[in-house]
């Protein structure tokens, strides 16, 4: 089916996206639903380039909200259902079962090597040559910001070798480093269980797990690489011998902008509660755009029509495809941008010219005949209005008129009778209703087109600026006396679907 | 947007129209219906059976099945109460769910409480006393075992006897073969997102004139 992704720039300084045929287009395109809006920046964000923050934890299984200093302290909480572990009371299991697992070799040998460590770690954090190495390091960095710089900072300061080897320091003068890297030299570590005996301790394929298996009755007994896989030791074969899990918490996430660090989502406290104190999601700032083949809808509701006159099941999906793109012909494709802003918009759409070499690179014996670009695109190059949205249009009904004052029902009236009047021409605006405008293009498709119809579009609208006092101090714009309007601009790709190949028969199109 | 969208049609003598705009399929089995509630504009597709008759025993009227506004229940879906034997005595307990809920077709609902929001796919199997929170989504074919919680704003998706593929694409699922467990967290845009739908799919969804 046709789609409409936005681009998020993710801090990339270069304005125009990757083409659509470049495997990377996928990644800087999203829908517009998943995507966030920086008032201060002015800038769209993706879930790619965010920062994130734990704003709460709480149990998936109870939805007990977990105070976070438990969660530091605590660990993590049990699933102890189905097990043959007995406990003396019913709360604080974690506590129970710590003994047993203060007794397995694994915490015993992460035990010792903290012993070992701990010791070095103590004494060169207090000698001055990494700690004065450590800030120099953190403040050469390009695009440092709070967050990262205190980061940088706490892991150099709790693991001293992290501040010496970052990339920062320069290549080019190692002599002095490496002299105090050698007076804080570590001592050699002897394991507590010599590697080369582990394999007693089963599943190591010794003697053991041989011997385990010779006296195997049930499959069952065996337990699965999937439950023995999330021990960081090697642990028996035996199903008995397993034990309950922690289940990870899950957690709430507040969402920052990465240039600005201004909060883009921030949820209420409660853990099950889906409101969110701050959220500036793209969706209340861009058009919303969707894109339809007209001559796909019209045999989607043809096939729906007559399902129901048989009063059967309506075939969806699979038939979906049926209705598909042939080369060499050409067709309308309909754009419905819907605006989210009070104020009306002015919009103006325009196709990135593609780059064809760029696009078929890569694409090997296909590249002779991708050499001319496979389809052409015709959309309405003049700006055209959309009107605001109004809160009397949240009535989703369409009948519902009685909420509208008389200039409006008019307006909408009028809007359906152009609509009328717009059907013989393709390209243009077709449509007005509400806060929607559907506007019309047209693809035309080479005779040896194959592929995805994917084609980058940039759709700039202006819209009244309806704070001439920028907020709090933050004065961005360039002049007290800053105009009326503000243009924002944008990068989409528009995906019509697959080409059907001309050599190819029709998916069973007689069928219908 | 009639240009943008298909409507789908239904057959005017198929549907059963209330007042608040429920449409109510005839070939739809409504066992019970004075214990069922629907908040309206909600859709009952044809082959569903909904088990209002199975109520709590004991004398007095009691709601058995409540669902909220905007909801669809696809076809042949089952709506049945769950029910469990507590102190010897055998009874079934109410289930309640509320707006803009999708159900896809073929699926076996006995959950106790499904929020708002909540989309689940095609031939899921939702298990007894399962609590779903708002804004959650069950993935087509889904075995969601009895007294699970499904947390706000998560996807839920897995099946026994099924290899499952996590769709967050960077982690490859280690958990193949597994009962419905929580995949990834949905965006915050979710409510909005289904919200938008359910009201589309309610005006698409008309009779054939």
């Amino acid at each position: 089916m046709a789609s409409v992704l936005y681009h998020c720039p993710c801090l990339s300084t270069s304005s125009t996206p990757p083409p659509p045929h470049l495997p990377s287009s996928k990644n800087s395109f999203h829908p517009l639903h998943r995507l966030f809006f920086c008032e201060e920046c002015d800038a769209v964000r993706c879930n790619r380039c965010v920062s994130v923050e734990v704003s709460g934890y709480y149990c998936p299984n109870c939805l007990f909200e977990v105070p976070s200093a438990s969660v530091r302290a605590e660990k993590n909480r049990w699933d102890s259902s189905e097990v043959g572990i007995t406990f003396e009371k019913p709360t604080g299991l974690a506590a129970q079962l710590q003994k047993l697992e203060d007794s397995a070799p694994d915490a015993l040998e992460f035990d010792r090597l903290k012993e070992h460590f701990e010791p070095i770690l103590r004494a060169s954090s207090l000698s001055p040559s990494s700690s004065s190495a450590l800030p120099a390091a953190g403040h050469s960095r390009h695009h440092s910001n709070p967050i990262t710089a205190a980061a940088a900072a706490a892991l150099a300061r709790d693991i001293p070798g992290v501040g010496k080897h970052t990339p920062h320091t320069r290549s080019g003068r190692p002599s002095g480093k490496d002299r105090s890297a050698n007076k804080d030299e570590i001592p050699e570590y002897k394991s507590r269980v010599d590697i080369s005996r582990a394999s007693t301790y089963g599943s190591g394929g010794g003697d053991v797990d041989v011997d385990f298996m010779r006296r195997l009755e049930s499959l069952s007994e065996v337990a699965s690489l999937e439950q023995r896989w999330m021990y960081s030791w090697s642990t028996s074969l035996e199903t008995r011998d397993l034990r309950p899990l922690r289940i990870p918490l899950h957690s709430k996430q507040s969402k920052r902008c990465p240039a600005c660090t201004h909060i883009l989502i921030k949820p209420e406290q409660k853990a099950q509660s889906v409101r969110y104190k701050i959220k500036l999601v793209a969706a209340n700032y861009l058009p919303a755009i969707t894109v339809a083949l007209p001559h796909q809808v019209e045999m989607l509701g043809h096939i729906s029509a007559e399902a129901a006159k048989r009063s059967a099941k309506a075939p969806q999906d699979d038939d979906r495809d049926r209705s598909g793109l042939q080369a060499g012909k050409t067709y309308p494709f309909h754009m419905a941008l819907t605006n989210p802003l009070y104020d009306p918009i002015q919009v103006r759409l325009s196709v990135q010219r593609m780059h064809v070499a760029a696009a078929s690179h890569g694409e090997g014996s296909a590249k002779e005949k991708t050499r001319r670009p496979p389809f052409a695109i015709s959309i309405p190059t003049a700006p055209f209005s959309i009107a605001p949205f109004a809160e009397a249009w949240e009535y989703d009904d369409d009948e519902d008129m009685f909420g509208l004052d008389d200039e409006e029902l008019e307006a909408r009236l009028s809007g359906r009778e152009k609509d009328t009047r717009a059907k013989s021409k393709t390209v243009g605006v077709l449509e007005k209703k509400a806060n929607v405008t559907v506007v019309g293009g047209e693809v035309a498709l080479g005779k040896e087109a194959h592929g995805e119809i994917k084609f980058n579009m940039l759709v700039a609208y202006t819209y009244r600026s309806d704070d001439p006092t920028p907020s709090d101090g933050h004065d961005v714009s360039p002049s007290k006396k800053a105009p009326e309007t503000k243009t924002f601009a944008f990068y989409t790709v528009v995906n019509l679907g697959m080409i059907i190949p001309k050599n190819e028969p029709r998916l069973e199109v007689d069928e219908i | 947007m009639t240009s943008m969208e298909s409507p789908l049609y239904y057959s005017r003598q198929e549907f059963i129209e209330t007042d608040t705009g429920n449409k109510v399929s005839r070939r739809a089995t409504i066992a019970g219906p004075q214990n069922i509630i629907l908040g309206g504009k909600t859709i009952i597709s044809s082959g569903a059976i909904i088990r209002g008759d199975l109520r709590r025993s004991g004398p007095g009227h009691a709601v058995v099945i409540s669902l909220g506004r905007y909801c669809l229940i696809g076809e042949g879906c089952v709506l049945r109460p769950p029910y469990k034997t507590y102190r010897g005595a055998f009874n079934y307990y109410p289930m309640k769910i509320g707006d803009h809920v999708h159900v896809g077709a073929g699926s076996v609902i006995e959950a106790a409480t499904i929020g708002n929001w909540v989309e689940i796919g095609k031939n899921c199997v939702i298990g007894k006393f399962t609590i779903i929170k708002d804004c959650a989504r069950v993935a087509d074919n889904t075995v969601v075992p009895p007294n699970t919680v499904i947390p706000a704003m998560s996807l839920f998706g897995g099946s026994p006897g099924k290899h499952l593929y996590s769709s967050s694409s960077s982690s490859c699922s280690f958990v193949s073969f597994s009962v419905g467990h929580f995949i990834e967290d949905l965006p915050e845009t979710t409510q909005e997102v289904v919200e938008a739908e359910t009201k589309q799919y309610y005006s698409r969804f008309q009779p054939l004139s």
